[in-house]
């Protein structure tokens, strides 16, 4: 124990009556930095120092209100603007029945700031590497003895008058502290690389598992599957592996009619138009048509492909021909298809069908229009101008 | 043998010196743990594994394994849950309430209690945990920011529990580890053994006696028992709510948290003094835990017996003046439906038993002791059940109605619960020091400055 | 290190008193010894406190966290693709994905032949819906209709055709099966080739099967049915002289007496019947019949009776007679015929009701030729004449439907024709048996001896969908199809046509049941192809029923239209001749009051003759009126068990001749004294997984020489057997003799009933009573747009349990077992409660659909900690599946106790993972989660409809209105009791019943303002009962 630098001067007494005096003298004789080391509290020895009352009390009070405040309005929030929801018919914001967490709230935060800022704040702790640890002087004052120790940096430290004025005082022992020199540990430890590599292993390992196993087995797989065949799901029960089954052959579907005139070369007789010219009839058709027909017969039906002759043109609908046709053969085109024209069927129910049909005699009529449509026209536009 | 109770008596019996209180508490630490300690740590050990087993199961299979049905809901798991928490409110009450009261007498008994507060309270945390159908997805009771973007149900009596069991769990947690950092110093500067000495130097955050921290340190011991006490308070008043708030007949009532308290402190002291008893007789700990401590928990249970005795006669009265059918007909089923023998052997347990208490002699008898509180601990967990089940059983709607029968698992995990509990009592015994040396040593004999002293030796 | 310090002190220790405790420590031997040798030598040698209390400096501590931080964020990089989808190549026009279909078709579950809507997703059948269109069911299906879907899914099924060689059925190919059994039938040379079947009701059929018997001459026709109409049929004959007797007009009938009759429970057209019956159970047109029901057994009709009495079968004759007499006395009715039957001779012998009785004769005069007394079909012949003697004399005959009659397409066999086979195949005179999808090994009665000379005959085929008794014993078992694989007609009254198409091909490699006929026929296995029976049908159409019924349309549009419709409608002239032919009348076996035991061997609700046994769905539906499910029992009255000092679920062993059954007791208030009642159709010994070891086979007690008619024995010896069999049933028992449990609905206000009478003097009389207005805390939400909301008329309600059936197949609800129905964990989302008030003798019934009362303060909400249900702005109560963690506290919390809790993941649990068939995948319906265990669910209103419903308003630019969507329970219900609508658009009908004055919410004390309306029960009870 040399070469060393002094911490501090102790000196250790045996009862609880000496040691209030001697807190007594040291803080007359002026001392600052001393401290009295008692296995448990001794009552009177903060007077005895001349200590100021503890301020925790102050921690407490600040992160208590914070902590009610913090609830409350946490509680606000959540349940009545991030995301309100209706429960039981109750006001978003139901304040009694915020009470009981508020109050558990405040208490935790109160009391566990207190502690950790008496701990970290007050005590400077963890702190296992003090001078006065593995003394004999702490030894004896954990036990049954009453210590009081005066510290080298107090600023009228003068090791013979301390001594002295310890020796005034009679203490059973009087031992000398020094500090402890700094150890080093670097990061780079081989030991402490292999803490790491093992933790690597453990925690990619776990997540892993976790995200992309667990979490895909039942139940844990937030019943993502389920023994339902939804559209289009695959189901490998039938030989083509198909979820979705095709009706039976010659079965009728309620809203549904068999297409009668299917393959037959004029079916026109029993085809004829049930859908007059309205409105909302052409607009349908509008809809439809340029959806499903403009892409090759281009948008006013002159056989313009947007297909950039990727696909053959058809001819324009404007022909002498295509004007002459009956509704019932265009109808029937569409859902029979012709030439490299595919059936249109599926993705036109029979009222858009004719509404495609409808629409086209209004391109047609459009396109080679008589003065008195003319006419007409300019009214209507007037009529829509004026309202 | 007779006191005078005119007089405060001594706290620490037998007039031990500083030094000899340190050696009695730390012995069994310092000791190498003894054949019957390791047959009682496997008993309890095994019933452990018995309850682990059983929750594995109940994890891969479902709930179904247990007698809950359709009208019954909760029955063990909530029973269980209700019936450790309340065991777990004597410590924190002992420490806490007692403290502030200025009780000198439960210097000797608090560490024990603390520690089978949070004991206690780990057995009931596992059960709103295991209770659930979903158990992996607990986490939803925490308020987190989620994929969902759902919160939680701040309205939710299960929710102010998440919120009163966990803060509870962890002030006892805190409160228990501040009394114990100047026993771990102790222990650090008395040991011989190097690890030993590394684990308590940890633990003592480098403690070292300093007045200057004393100081503080009994500030913070204060502001704790002071936020401490409405805690307990608190915590089984919300318990009482998950029952309360519901609109069920038989759980509808109001008269719940004060009656669920007064139980919790019954079935605390009740537990605290089958364990003691033991504890005190193994760690030939008679001087510090006196005969004295375990009257005075006698005392308590008798008074805390006969305010749920109240309680119960309570509930019938308002059932009957309130004039609610549904009300009176579940209270008449509860004495005389199919659940009666569970609430006959409630009342048994809970009232009629503890009346032996008023004579002293009963108090101080350890025999008698241990049969009646163990018979309170019984009754209190049917007190549980009889609220839980039979209001369940039969509500509202007879087309409803059903009987409940535990099963094996039920049993299982009762035991389960029970095993952890003394396995950690256990441990505690032999690597913590179950008696607070510091705290003991200030109410020694001539521990205090006498009021002339220091003048006498100015 | 440490006794070092120990020295130390010791060396500087100037006061010696300082050492008084150290030293006694120190002389402590066995502390010093502990010390020294605590931990082992060398343990601790290299171990310095300080190193290690640094080990962890701040500085590692982060490194660490901040290294698993990141190493756990690498492991975050894999993602799973969530599995591939395959469309159509070509969208089959009527298909829209997500869109249901809906295909016209005829139910085959009994012979109603209701006309049905097969609802099909994708080209999947999901569902099955009543044909509103057609005239039986009137867009109304019960619960085995309901139900038959899984049938269709049921992964028993057989795959393909099974031969079987050494007692093992080994699967063989179609071609083979065909060229073998063709070479057998046309080589039996004289031997008769016996055809067995059900009732046939197809015309079509009926045609191939005549083209058979003319390939195979020596081939003959039988079929029977377990429960038949055959006493009412020859009863008829004997008195109005014609084979086919007309049906009712219910909703005519003013007043109806019903003996034994259960026309709204099990019997054929029940569905109609209940339609019809419900019309005069009106409350806005205050039009209500009054039912008298005389029965020995508590039936369905029985519950919904007005006056009831408890008559043994046998004597109900007499009971008629007396009735017959004292109307004469009265001068009600004039005839010659003379009765030695003296009513109040009867009322003694049998303890009946004298006022109930005197009611009853009152009432008959008065509502003379508006009342209707119906024999039940159990009933023996002499009993259905005095009937049809009662209503002829009475002039009920107007309430004779003449539009339609029933018809026959051929006649049931007799048992002696049965025998007469059985001696053939004795004499060894049959060359071979075909079985066209029955069962007779397990139907006929014992002592015809059919299921010993089967085996005899090598030469056995059965036509079926699933092994049974029947396929056990046979050569060849053919799968055939189910019937929404199938083509087919069906005639089973005048005036209609039915037709039915396949929703689906042919799920596995079977056939249906005519294709492989006419491929014998044809003595050809090339010759079949998948419409060979469609084309048949199509034709045989073209050539005689278009002809008659053509309304110069062209074929194909009539056919498409008729297929379209699923029925045409033959508006043929009904010949209804009404001379009763009085020689009919004379009875021999009057005043058979006997004081033995009488059996009465009834059909079960769910799972008629035993067909469905294989079917969760229906066996898991409780009883009507017992809620008994997975069984069935002895059904004895309180003081017969008294008598026989029976409990429930003691075993007893029920005697008929030297025909022996040990059969649990049910304790049934109610019953007539000293009668047995068992339903038949349990207790399958060759059935599939759900059907095995449920329930007892009461076949065993039919026989085929009885006295008194094929279901009725009398002179039954019963006696209780040692050992008890626990029955499983959804409710608990009702306890009749603890006050404090006694008409607790009542007291509670969960059921609020009254009388006619008091409804006409007061229509407002219940909600006076009853009107709470309870005051709230908070301000309550207020629901702006459609709020949904339902309303149950009590009064229509007849509790059959068709609702639940359907909630079951729209909601995915699982089959969760007997042993979880013990335990009271039936995941019934809709329930039937019944509750009994009054005396154990004659009980007064109240039955109460309980489901999901979407409560505007709904208790189960507020206590849920992690918000998984909560109510949406339309005003349901919703269950998010994906949140809930399953604390239970909603269904703690709830009054109804309608929430219901994956306890197991029931799919995998019953019957190990039965239910977790791939096959039943398709069952389910993809718009509803199928639940995981550990999940709460509930009534959701079909909030998979609502949302249809919306998108389909948005779609059309409008908002939804509450008219727009029907629930399945209210699709489902035969009486239209289910209203559905919402709450705050009172335009539309529905907002009639929400705030009707008979309306109630059960538990209206709780506040928990209820979305469902009860319309209380009015009894039409005379009013001086008041």
């Amino acid at each position: 124990m040399h070469n060393k630098n002094l911490y501090g001067l102790t000196a250790l007494f045996d009862n609880p009556d000496k040691i209030i005096s001697v807190a007594k003298k040291t803080s007359e004789a002026g001392y600052q930095k001393y401290d009295i080391n008692t296995p448990y509290p001794v009552h009177g020895i903060e007077k005895a120092m001349k200590l100021k009352p503890s301020k925790l009390g102050f921690i407490t009070l600040v992160f208590g209100l914070t902590g009610s405040f913090i609830a409350l309005f946490f509680m606000y929030w959540t349940m009545s603007i991030d995301y309100p929801m209706i429960i039981s018919g109750k006001p978003f914001f139901a304040l009694p029945a915020f009470i009981p967490v508020t109050f558990e709230v405040t208490v935790l935060l109160a009391t566990l700031a207190t502690v950790i800022g008496m701990i970290t704040f007050f005590f400077k702790f963890p702190e296992n590497h003090h001078p006065l640890h593995d003394t004999n002087y702490m030894k004896q004052v954990s036990k049954d003895k009453f210590g009081l120790v005066i510290e080298a940096s107090d600023k009228n430290f003068d090791l013979e008058k301390v001594r002295e004025f310890l020796q005034s005082l009679n203490p059973l022992v009087i031992e000398e502290i020094y500090h402890k020199e700094k150890e080093n540990n670097s990061v780079l430890e081989p030991k402490f690389l292999t803490l790491l590599f093992a933790i690597f292993l453990v925690t990619s390992g776990t997540t892993y598992f976790i995200l992309n196993k667990l979490l895909y087995m039942t139940p844990f797989d937030w019943m993502s599957e389920q023994e339902k065949i939804t559209p289009q799901k695959p189901s490998n029960l039938f030989a083509d592996g198909f979820g979705m089954r095709t009706p039976v052959k010659g079965t009728v579907a309620q809203g549904f009619m068999p297409y009668l005139a299917k393959g037959q070369t004029n079916p026109t007789g029993i085809l004829d138009n049930p859908y007059l010219i309205t409105k909302e009839n052409i607009k349908l058709g509008k809809s439809k048509y340029l959806t499903f027909c403009s892409p090759c017969h281009g948008n006013f039906g002159e056989g313009d492909s947007r297909l950039r002759g990727q696909f053959p043109n058809p001819p324009t609908l404007h022909s002498k021909r295509a004007q002459e046709f009956q509704d019932g053969w265009i109808y029937h085109v569409i859902v029979n298809g012709q030439n490299s024209m595919p059936s249109y069927a599926p993705y036109l129910d029979v009222e858009e069908r004719w509404a495609v049909v409808n629409y086209i005699r209004v391109l047609q009529r459009a396109k080679n229009a008589n003065e008195s449509d003319i006419q007409l026209s300019k009214k209507e536009n007037l009529k829509n101008a004026s309202n | 043998m007779n006191i005078d109770y005119s007089k405060e008596t001594a706290v620490v019996a037998g007039r031990l010196s500083l030094a000899e209180i340190e050696e009695l508490v730390a012995k069994p630490l310092d000791t190498k743990p003894d054949k019957k300690y390791f047959l009682a740590l496997s008993i309890s050990g095994g019933a452990l594994m018995i309850g682990a087993v059983c929750l594995a199961l109940s994890f891969y299979y479902g709930l179904g394994l247990w007698g809950n049905n359709q009208p019954i809901g909760w029955a063990f798991d909530i029973v269980n849950f209700v019936f450790w928490v309340g065991i777990g409110h004597a410590g924190t009450l002992i420490s806490a309430i007692l403290f502030l009261l200025r009780q000198k007498w439960r210097t000797g008994i608090a560490r024990f209690a603390e520690a089978m507060t949070i004991f206690a309270v780990m057995c009931a945390g596992i059960f709103p945990a295991i209770h659930t159908g979903r158990p992996w997805l607990d986490g939803y009771l925490l308020p987190y920011p989620n994929q969902h973007s759902l919160w939680v149900n701040f309205t939710s009596p299960l929710l102010w529990d998440v919120f009163a069991v966990s803060t509870y769990f962890t002030v006892s947690l805190v409160f228990w580890y501040i009394g114990l950092i100047p026993d771990f110093a102790t222990l650090r500067d008395r040991t011989s053994s190097k690890v030993k000495k590394t684990i308590y130097s940890l633990f003592s955050l480098g403690w070292r006696h300093s007045s200057r921290h004393w100081q503080h340190y009994e500030k913070s011991y204060m502001l704790l028992a002071g936020f401490a006490t409405p805690l307990v308070l608190s915590v089984h008043t919300i318990v009482s709510f998950d029952f309360a708030v519901s609109i069920l007949p038989g759980w509808h009532t109001t008269i719940f948290p004060p009656y669920f308290v007064a139980g919790a402190i019954f079935s605390g002291f009740a537990m605290v003094v089958t364990v003691l008893v033991f504890v005190r007789k193994i760690f030939d700990l008679e001087n510090i835990i006196t005969m004295d401590h375990l009257e005075k928990m006698n005392k308590v249970i008798l008074a805390t017996g006969m305010m749920v005795g109240y309680a119960y006669g309570m509930e019938f009265f308002i059932a009957w003046y309130s004039g609610v059918q549904a009300e009176q007909f579940v209270f008449v089923n509860r004495a005389f439906g199919p659940y009666a023998w569970a609430y006959w052997i409630m009342v048994s347990c809970n009232v009629i038993f503890p009346q032996l208490f008023w004579f002293k002699k009963f108090r101080r008898s350890i025999p008698v002791m241990m049969v009646i509180v163990i018979l309170v601990n019984v009754g209190m967990w049917f007190e549980r059940f009889v609220i839980t089940v039979t209001s369940l059983h039969r509500d509202f709607l007879p087309s409803s109605w059903a009987y409940y029968t535990p099963t094996l698992y039920d049993f299982g995990i009762l035991i389960g619960s029970f095993g952890l509990f003394f396995t950690l009592v256990i441990l505690f015994t032999k690597t913590l020091p179950v008696v607070s040396i510091s705290e003991v040593k200030a109410v020694a004999e001539g521990a205090q400055p006498s009021h002339h002293g220091g003048v006498s030796n100015a | 290190m440490s006794e070092h310090f120990e020295k130390q002190s010791i060396d500087n220790s100037p006061d010696p008193n300082y050492w008084r405790s150290f030293k006694e420590l120190y002389n402590y031997k066995e502390t010093i010894e502990k010390k020294y040798n605590e931990f082992e030598e060398g343990v601790t040698d290299q171990f310095d406190p300080n190193e290690n209390l640094s080990g962890l400096s701040r500085r590692k501590f982060l490194a660490l966290l901040g290294a698993s931080a990141a190493f756990a964020g690498v492991a975050c990089t894999d993602y799973r693709d969530k599995g591939e989808i395959v469309p159509y190549n070509v969208k089959p026009e009527e298909i829209t994905l997500g869109k249901p279909n809906f295909y016209a078709s005829t139910c085959t579950g009994c012979n109603s032949n209701c006309g049905i809507l097969i609802k099909t997703r994708e080209g999947r059948p999901i569902k099955i819906d009543g044909n509103p269109e057609h005239p039986v069911n009137q867009g109304k299906i019960c619960a085995k209709g309901q139900a038959s879907i899984l049938n269709l899914y049921d992964p028993e099924r057989i795959k393909s055709p099974l031969r079987k060689n050494y007692n093992v059925f080994s699967e063989t190919e179609w071609k083979y099966v065909d060229d073998n059994i063709v070479n057998v039938l046309s080589t039996v040379g004289n031997k008769e080739i016996a055809l067995i079947s059900h009732k046939i009701n197809s015309p079509t059929t009926l045609k191939l099967l005549n083209e058979f018997k003319l390939v195979y001459p020596t081939a003959k026709l039988y079929s029977y049915e377990l429960f038949n109409n055959s006493t009412r049929q020859s009863a008829w004959k004997k008195s109005y002289g014609n084979e086919s007797f007309p049906l009712i007009a219910w909703n005519e009938a003013e007043l109806i007496l019903s003996l034994e009759a259960d026309f709204l429970g099990v019997d054929e057209n029940r569905v109609e019947n209940s339609k019809l019956f419900a019309q005069m159970r009106d409350v806005d047109s205050k039009k209500f019949n009054r039912l008298y029901v005389v029965e020995s057994g508590l039936s369905l009709t029985g519950i919904n009776a007005d006056y009831r009495l408890k008559v043994k079968p046998e004597n109900q004759l007499e009971f008629v007679l007396g009735l017959i007499s004292e109307l004469k006395k009265k001068g009600v009715i004039s005839t010659s015929l003379e009765f030695n039957v003296n009513l109040n001779d009867v009322v003694n012998n049998l303890n009946l009701n004298q006022k109930t009785v005197n009611y009853l004769v009152k009432d008959l005069s008065d509502k003379k030729g508006k009342s209707l007394v119906y024999a039940g079909d159990y009933l023996s012949e002499e009993t259905h004449i005095a009937v049809n003697l009662l209503n002829e004399l009475l002039g009920n005959t107007s309430l004779y439907r003449k539009d339609s009659l029933k018809l026959n397409q051929y006649n049931l066999s007799a048992f002696d024709e049965f025998s007469e086979l059985v001696n053939k195949i004795n004499n060894n005179q049959v060359g071979a048996i075909i079985h066209l999808n029955c069962n007779p090994v397990y139907h006929l009665p014992l002592d015809i001896g059919y299921r010993n000379a089967i085996t005899k005959v090598d030469n056995v085929f059965s036509l079926t969908e699933t092994m049974n008794e029947s396929s056990q014993v046979s050569k060849y078992v053919l799968p055939i199809n189910h019937n929404f694989e199938c083509w087919g007609d069906f005639q089973s009254r005048t005036g209609l046509i039915s037709l039915s198409q396949p929703a689906i091909m042919p799920i596995y490699n079977s056939r249906q049941l005519e294709e492989i006929l006419l491929t014998w026929i044809k003595k050809d296995s090339q010759s079949y192809n998948d419409f060979i029976y469609h084309d048949y049908l199509k034709s045989n159409w073209q050539q005689n029923v278009y002809p008659k019924y053509s309304n110069n349309l062209s074929f194909d549009k009539f056919w498409y239209s008729a297929l379209h419709n699923g029925f045409i409608l033959t508006n043929e002239n009904v010949v209804l001749n009404l001379n009763f032919n009085y020689s009919s009348v004379n009875f021999k076996n009057v005043n058979k009051t006997n004081s033995g035991y009488t059996l009465i061997l009834k059909e079960s609700y769910a799972l008629g003759d035993g067909r469905f046994a294989n079917n969760g769905w229906l066996q898991e539906l409780p009883h009507p009126v017992s809620k008994i499910t997975w069984d069935n029992y002895a059904a004895v009255s309180f003081n017969t068990a008294k008598e026989l000092g029976l409990k429930d679920n003691d075993l007893v062993e029920v005697k008929v001749g030297e025909r022996v059954l040990k059969i649990p007791v049910f304790v049934q208030a109610g019953n007539a004294d000293n009668t047995i009642a068992i339903e038949l159709g349990y207790g399958r010994e060759y059935s599939g997984i759900v059907a095995s070891g449920v329930g007892f086979n009461a076949n065993k007690l039919l026989t085929k020489n009885y006295s008194f008619s094929p279901w009725i024995y009398t002179n039954v010896q019963i006696n209780k057997v040692s050992g008890k069999y626990i029955l499983a049933s959804t409710q608990e028992h009702h306890a009749f003799d603890i006050p404090r449990e006694q008409d607790l609905h009542f007291k509670r206000h969960i059921v609020i009933e009254g009388t006619v009478a008091e409804y006409i003097n007061n229509p407002k009389f219940i909600s006076e009573k009853h009107h709470i207005e309870h005051e709230s805390v908070y301000k309550p939400f207020e629901y702006k747009e459609v709020k949904w909301g339902m309303s149950i008329d009590l009064n229509k309600c007849l509790g059959c349990g068709d609702c639940v059936v359907a909630c079951n197949v729209e909601n995915n609800v699982p089959v969760v077992g007997k042993d979880q129905v013990l335990k009271s964990r039936e995941m019934q989302w809709l329930r039937i409660d019944r509750y009994y008030s009054g005396s154990p003798d004659d009980p007064k019934v109240s039955t109460q659909p309980m489901l999901c009362q979407h409560c505007d303060l709904a208790p189960c909400e507020n206590v849920c900690p992690v918000v998984a249900t909560t109510h949406s702005p339309d005003g349901l109560n919703q269950m998010t599946y994906n949140r809930c963690v399953g604390t239970r506290y909603c269904s703690n919390n709830c009054p109804y106790k309608v929430r219901r809790f994956n306890f197991f993941n029931y799919r995998d649990h019953f019957r190990n993972g039965y239910q977790e068939n791939p096959v039943l995948a398709l069952l389910n319906n993809p718009e509803v989660t199928v639940r995981s265990r550990g999940v709460m669910e509930k009534c959701t209103f079909c909030v998979q409809r609502i949302s249809d419903a919306r998108s389909e308003a948005i779609r059309q630019g409008r908002k939804v209105k509450g008219s727009d969507v029907k629930t399945a329970c209210q699709e489902a219900c035969p009486t239209n009791a289910i209203k559905f609508g919402d709450i705050n658009n009172s335009e539309e009908e529905f907002y009639k019943y929400r705030n009707h004055e008979l309306g109630y919410y059960s538990l209206s004390e709780l506040n928990i303002k209820p979305n469902v309306t009860y319309i209380a029960k009015l009894r039409n009870v005379h009013s001086e009962e008041l």
